[in-house]
């Protein structure tokens, strides 16, 4: 099988601009909500529940619609850039640390949030704020100096210079992140790479531990005893109130452990029961557990580290072997090269057509683009921004591409969280709030016209993020937020069926051309086959379930993003991830934990006769890191996109320099 | 001396002193006269002493070294009359001499010098002159032996006068030819006299300085190393002093210029005061009267005004034209204590070249660990002090060879061979005993041959022995271990000749001196470099480990260079030629060792390069074979 191949040149970051806190990492394929360009993210906090509010530079807080993924109001804070944004303990009051020096209190009401009451404003930024656990004081960081705002009166009870004995005070002294502890301990991070302890009734330094050489930019406490914290230097430290003497009183911070996961800075640590979690500006995530509160040696034991996006940002036309690329704010259409040649594995053939960027389709205004796709005949284009959807008809004039736009595409509801095409190119599905699917016939020479939209029956409040349309053009499968899978019959424009609730969010699906049995991953690893016709399982899925699958493949850490078939050999589905692509083979057995779960390479070494018995279902092959895109585009041609990591840290602002290994 | 070994000896006569010489041990001198040495005395420690004088009463004694002879010289007294015996105690031979009388006076204080074989023997008289006797040490012992007391003649060498004043004398040392201390008391009218220590031209006649003591001696005065002690008070007082070549004008204190050629100046006290060292405490009183005597005498005044500082260059490498060893060392040590100035560097090259044309005129002296030292902390070059490295090579000092060759820059070819052949040429024995920097070789030389296993362990890293045998079809690892096993030099020639490893060079200058090495030097010289070659082909990084050690691009030029200057010698020795041919076993060995290296490093050149290609070309077709 001969595999075209091609290399993005760049793709977009879900991370919008790495939010400085990470609240909650129980979902694994995540929601995204596209950024927009003048609104940076400056901070989130959860609020009254499960609200999520975010703050940034542009000034204004954003509450976000969850269901519908979008920023759902904004409220101007009225002071400037806001820096930080903390929720009390019950989530009822969210206070925003401004450019201007002040402190506001907001309420968080029904439907939004209300201007509550200015604090005493100082001069100077207020880059971070925390609430005291009983909610009668706010800590405010700013430059050289944080201060103790008593929440009743608003006045200003203690004002604390970090950097008093500080020889090198000719550099501002930035506090970067700030804790208050109910004991009335507050610890304060800044960027001379120290964490400090002080008694601030009292206004004296308790301890001081200088943990970095570069500037310490976040930290989370746990449980009054525990805390970690992240430098711009990419290490983590877990710092932890221990007693000098076994079995003493007296207690003292101790630095205890320091983790080197991250290239750039950690702009966000959180703390978990059992884990330290950091996020950083390399667009990584590392969950660390903390190996004395975790008892058994398993899945939670280990180390993970989790690379974004999880989601498709590459589409493909097959017949036009065209590949389209999803960037923030615009688009990129490629073809792909060719080959006359074979070869045996491993080998690179000499092109006989080079690769040939097409177009460039920049979306207009600063709002980032939600989804796009390509229409399998290569000759229709569509995306999606917050407010607009666009299509756009491409003309093939023997080199030359030109786009013509879609006039009067019919008024929608946007954003678009999901376009998909027709295998026939003749029509589009998108995926909207609220569960519905539209579905648009696409006419010559270049319109369209709103055939249908599809609901489920019993109503849903979330969005729909993932499609599938049948190869035969008569079934549509549709996810939505809640991870209910609607199949909906086309040819009547009909609720099928919908497929039993499993409790894991669904990270990708595909029906199958010839069986129109539906194929789901499931972001907890699991696979499972559902016969549309049918409306049931399949007894391979059952099978599967019965069996189990192999460990290897059940503790893996990057989803299932995209699930393509092979037209030659019913039983093959093709399945990636970011670290490994696999044809599924129903047809053999499936593997048992103690068999290799990615034996190819040991097959390669055995004789043909030998390798019957090797063989088991899943066939992995590991050669292309980190994986952004797989698909199949004929028989035996198999196209597959890259993002190698030093790409994209090469557009990142340069890490602090650090010495290693006495260079 | 080891104290812990000392044990009571109860001997059968009455002992008078002992005496201990440089070299010569101890000798003990009896009431009665004889002497043994201490070696003799405690094998048989009850063993009968002969009586040599009989009703004669030891005055004074003194022990010296004629050659590698110990020589004692006593007096004695008896009625007024007063006897000098010379006895060689290894000769077993005794003289006895009477001294001439000298009216009523008689003499007060003895001290000897031995120079060309005749002892001089000075006698401080009560008449307040200073005798001179001069014994003859080699005579035909058995023509004298008959002889019966043979009368010794004096000469008057001094009358102890000072304008008018007569030097009433306790003590007498003997300073160098020409000078004399005497310690004595001076009478003054109507006053108590005052006791001072002075020193006196015998040459010229003179009374060259005087130091008062107003807190009284006890009358005598000991000198060692330039240094006179007496008690002053209840003080102990060292003084250093220094003599220098008399002349008339410095003895008759006319000395006008010090800097002007053949004058000396002459001790002063004022230089020294600060050097005057106190045992005990000092009275406040003590001091005030000790600023009175700073007032020195009139033929000095001039003089100290002068030389109240540090000496000036000129003076200095006057200075060092013939003081003594201690004098050079203590000037030079506070020259090179100065704060560095930019013509510092120019000085010390000044003096280190004084120093050598001393040693040239004077063999006998030889400031080795000034030099040293000099050599060591100072940036010296060759061309800065041309003759020392002639005059260390004269002494054979081997470690100043050995700092030279490794800090000067600019070493002559022509000495490089000279210090070569000296190190190839000096015995392992003689070296034992020599304290040379071993700094660069201890790291690798094995002393024993007993780490074998250490050994065989390391070698693995270079190649192995399989690899070698497919290699060559020789056996070469068990030859070339049989050979670069044990060093062929011993640890401190291993050094030496790492010194020379690292001197500069230019070849076509070395090239005809080393053809001049003998040819034994040769082949041991070029196994040296062998078993350092082998040495460094254990390692993966080829470096030996140590300071200074050599690398193995010099090892390899001295091959080379030692190889095309004696190839044709080398090539009819038969002891080399085992060596050559292992050598060249060896290094074709090396070679194909390194050719192979060579095509893995190609070979993995190329996979980084197909590797970069596959990174930067961002689009390929490749073919993916999934079973």
């Amino acid at each position: 099988m001969s595999a075209g191949r091609a290399w993005a040149a760049g793709a977009g970051l879900d991370i919008p601009s790495a939010p400085r806190c990470v609240t909650q990492t129980r979902c694994w394929t995540p929601p995204v909500i596209p950024g927009h360009e003048a609104r940076s993210v400056e901070s989130l906090c959860w609020a009254a529940g499960d609200r999520l509010f975010g703050a940034g530079l542009g000034g204004d807080i954003t509450e976000y619609d969850l269901s519908g993924l979008s920023a759902a109001r904004g409220v101007d804070g009225g002071g400037g850039p806001i820096w930080s944004m903390v929720a009390n303990s019950t989530g009822t009051q969210l206070a925003i640390g401004c450019e201007d020096g002040s402190v506001k209190i907001f309420q968080v009401v029904p439907g939004g949030i209300q201007f509550e009451r200015n604090l005493d404003r100082r001069k100077g930024r207020v880059l971070c704020l925390s609430w005291h656990p009983s909610d009668t004081h706010i800590v405010a960081g700013s430059i050289d100096f944080f201060r103790v705002i008593d929440v009743t009166s608003g006045q200003t009870v203690q004002r604390i210079m970090v950097n008093y004995h500080v020889e090198k005070a000719k550099r501002e002294c930035v506090v970067w992140a700030i804790a208050l502890l109910s004991s009335g301990t507050v610890v304060s991070a800044d960027s001379f790479g120290r964490v400090q302890f002080w008694d601030w009734e009292q206004g004296t330094l308790a301890e001081s531990h200088t943990v970095s050489t570069s500037a310490v930019l976040s930290l989370a406490v746990a449980q009054e005893d525990s805390i970690i914290v992240g430098t711009s230097t990419g290490a983590t430290y877990h710092l932890q109130l221990l007693p000098v003497r076994l079995g003493g009183l007296e207690k003292r911070w101790v630095r205890t452990k320091p983790f080197q996961f991250h290239s750039h800075d950690v702009r966000a640590v959180a703390h978990s029961p059992t884990a330290l979690i950091s996020g950083g500006l390399d667009a990584q995530l590392v969950i660390r557990p903390l190996m004395e509160k975790v008892q058994k040696k398993s899945y939670d034991a280990v180390l993970r580290k989790f690379t974004f996006p999880h989601r498709r940002l590459v589409s493909c036309a097959r017949k036009a072997r065209l590949l389209l690329f999803q960037f923030s704010q615009y688009l990129e259409l490629w073809r792909l090269g060719s080959t006359e040649e074979t070869g045996k594995d491993g080998e690179v053939l000499p092109l006989c057509r080079m690769p040939e960027h097409l177009v460039q389709l920049k979306s207009k205004g600063p709002e980032h683009i939600y989804s796009s796709c390509v229409s399998p005949c290569g000759t229709w284009l569509g995306y999606s921004t917050a407010s607009r959807f666009q299509l756009y008809r491409v003309h093939c004039d023997g080199d030359g591409v030109s786009l013509r736009k879609v006039p009067k595409v019919p008024k929608l509801l946007p954003p678009a969280y999901q376009l998909q095409f027709s295998a026939d190119s003749e029509s589009l599905f998108v995926a909207s709030a609220r569960g519905s699917v539209h579905v648009f016939q696409l006419l010559e020479p270049g319109g369209c016209k709103h055939l249908h939209t599809l609901r489920p029956p019993s109503g849903c409040s979330e969005a729909v993020y993932l499609l599938a349309p049948s190869a035969d053009g008569h079934w549509l499968a549709a996810v939505s937020g809640d991870w209910a899978i609607h199949i909906y019959n086309l040819k009547c424009f009909k609720h099928h069926c919908v497929v039993p609730t499993y409790d894991c969010a669904v990270s990708a699906i595909a029906i199958h051309p010839s069986t129109n049995n539906l194929v789901i991953a499931y972001s907890d690893q699991q696979l499972f086959e559902f016969s549309i016709p049918e409306k049931q399982y399949t007894s391979w899925s059952r099978t599967v379930q019965s069996r189990g699958l192999h460990r290897a493949w059940l503790e893996r850490d990057s989803p299932i993003t995209h699930i393509t078939f092979n037209p030659k050999n019913p039983s093959h589905i093709l399945l990636h991830d970011t670290y490994l692509l696999c044809v599924l083979d129903k047809s053999l057995p499936l593997p048992d934990d103690s068999a290799l779960l990615m034996n190819q390479s040991t097959l390669k070494q055995l004789p043909e006769t030998a390798r019957k018995r090797q063989l088991h279902a899943f066939k992995i092959c590991k050669k292309f890191q980190p994986l952004l895109f797989m698909d199949l585009l004929d028989k035996n041609c198999l196209v597959v996109v890259e993002r190698p990591i030093m790409d994209f840290k090469t557009q990142l602002p340069l890490p602090v320099q650090q010495k290693k290994f006495g260079t | 001396m080891n104290l812990d070994k000392a044990f009571k000896a109860t001997l059968s006569a009455d002992v008078y002193r002992i005496h201990s010489l440089p070299q010569g041990g101890a000798l003990v001198l009896f009431r009665g006269g004889a002497v043994r040495t201490l070696d003799v005395l405690l094998e048989a420690p009850q063993q009968e002493i002969e009586n040599l004088i009989s009703a004669e009463a030891i005055r004074w004694s003194g022990a010296f070294m004629e050659g590698q002879q110990p020589v004692l010289i006593f007096t004695t007294e008896k009625d007024r009359n007063f006897f000098v015996y010379v006895q060689k105690p290894k000769l077993c031979s005794l003289h006895k001499y009477k001294l001439e009388q000298q009216g009523s006076a008689k003499p007060l204080c003895f001290t000897a010098h031995i120079t060309n074989q005749t002892v001089t023997l000075l006698c401080l008289y009560s008449n307040n002159s200073v005798y001179q006797v001069l014994i003859p040490l080699q005579q035909n012992t058995e023509e004298e032996e008959e002889k019966e007391e043979e009368i010794l003649s004096k000469s008057l060498l001094l009358n102890l006068s000072v304008s008018g004043a007569v030097l009433k004398g306790t003590s007498l040392v003997v300073l160098d030819k020409d000078h004399i201390a005497v310690l004595g008391s001076l009478p003054e009218p109507g006053k108590k006299p005052k006791e001072c220590l002075t020193i006196w031209n015998t040459k010229f006649q003179t009374l060259q300085t005087s130091k008062e003591l107003p807190l009284g001696t006890s009358g005598q005065l000991w000198c060692y190393e330039e240094k006179f002690f007496l008690i002053h008070g209840k003080v102990l007082t060292v003084i250093m002093y220094k003599c220098e070549t008399s002349s008339l004008a410095a003895a008759v204190g006319k000395l006008k210029d010090s800097q002007t050629l053949d004058v000396s100046s002459f001790v002063n006290w004022n230089t020294l005061e600060d050097e005057e060292l106190v045992v005990s405490f000092q009275s406040q009183e003590s001091v005030a009267l000790k600023a009175e005597s700073r007032m020195s005498l009139r033929s000095n005044r001039s003089t100290v005004a002068g030389q109240s500082g540090p000496l000036s260059v000129g003076q200095l490498l006057l200075r060092l034209k013939d003081s003594s060893n201690y004098v050079v060392e203590t000037e030079l040590k506070k020259l090179m204590a100065k704060a560095p100035t930019p013509d510092l560097q120019a000085t010390i090259g000044c003096v280190v070249t004084a120093l050598t044309d001393r040693c040239k005129r004077n063999p006998k002296f030889y400031p080795q660990n000034l030099l040293q030292e000099i050599v060591e902390t100072r940036d010296l070059s060759y061309s800065l002090c041309p003759d020392l490295m002639a005059v260390a090579l004269e002494q054979k000092d081997l470690h100043l060879l050995q700092m030279c060759l490794e800090r000067f820059p600019d070493i002559p070819e022509e000495i490089t061979y000279a210090c070569l052949k000296a190190f190839l040429s000096v015995s392992e024995d003689h070296l034992k005993s020599v304290d040379v920097n071993l700094d660069s070789a201890i790291c690798y030389v094995d002393v024993e041959l007993n780490d074998m296993e250490v050994k065989t362990e390391i070698l693995e890293n270079g190649f192995s022995e399989e690899m070698d045998q497919d290699m060559c079809d020789t056996k070469i690892p068990q030859e070339s271990r049989s050979v670069g096993e044990s060093c062929p030099v011993g640890l401190q020639k291993a050094a030496l000749l790492n010194a020379v490893l690292h001197s500069a060079y230019t070849e076509t200058f070395l090239l005809p001196h080393l053809k001049n090495l003998p040819a034994q030097q040769a082949v041991l010289f070029l196994r040296y470099l062998y078993y350092l070659y082998v040495k460094c082909s254990e390692k993966v990084n080829t470096t030996l480990p140590g300071i200074r050690s050599p690398t193995i691009n010099q090892i390899m030029d001295w091959m080379c260079l030692l190889l095309d200057a004696q190839f044709t010698v080398m090539v009819m020795l038969p002891e080399a030629k085992d060596l050559l041919s292992n050598l060249h076993k060896f290094v074709r060995a090396q070679v194909r060792f390194y050719s192979e290296l060579n095509k893995i490093e190609g070979s993995l050149r190329e996979l980084q390069r197909l590797n970069h290609l596959r990174e930067s070309q961002t689009y390929s077709i490749e073919v993916l074979e999934i079973i």
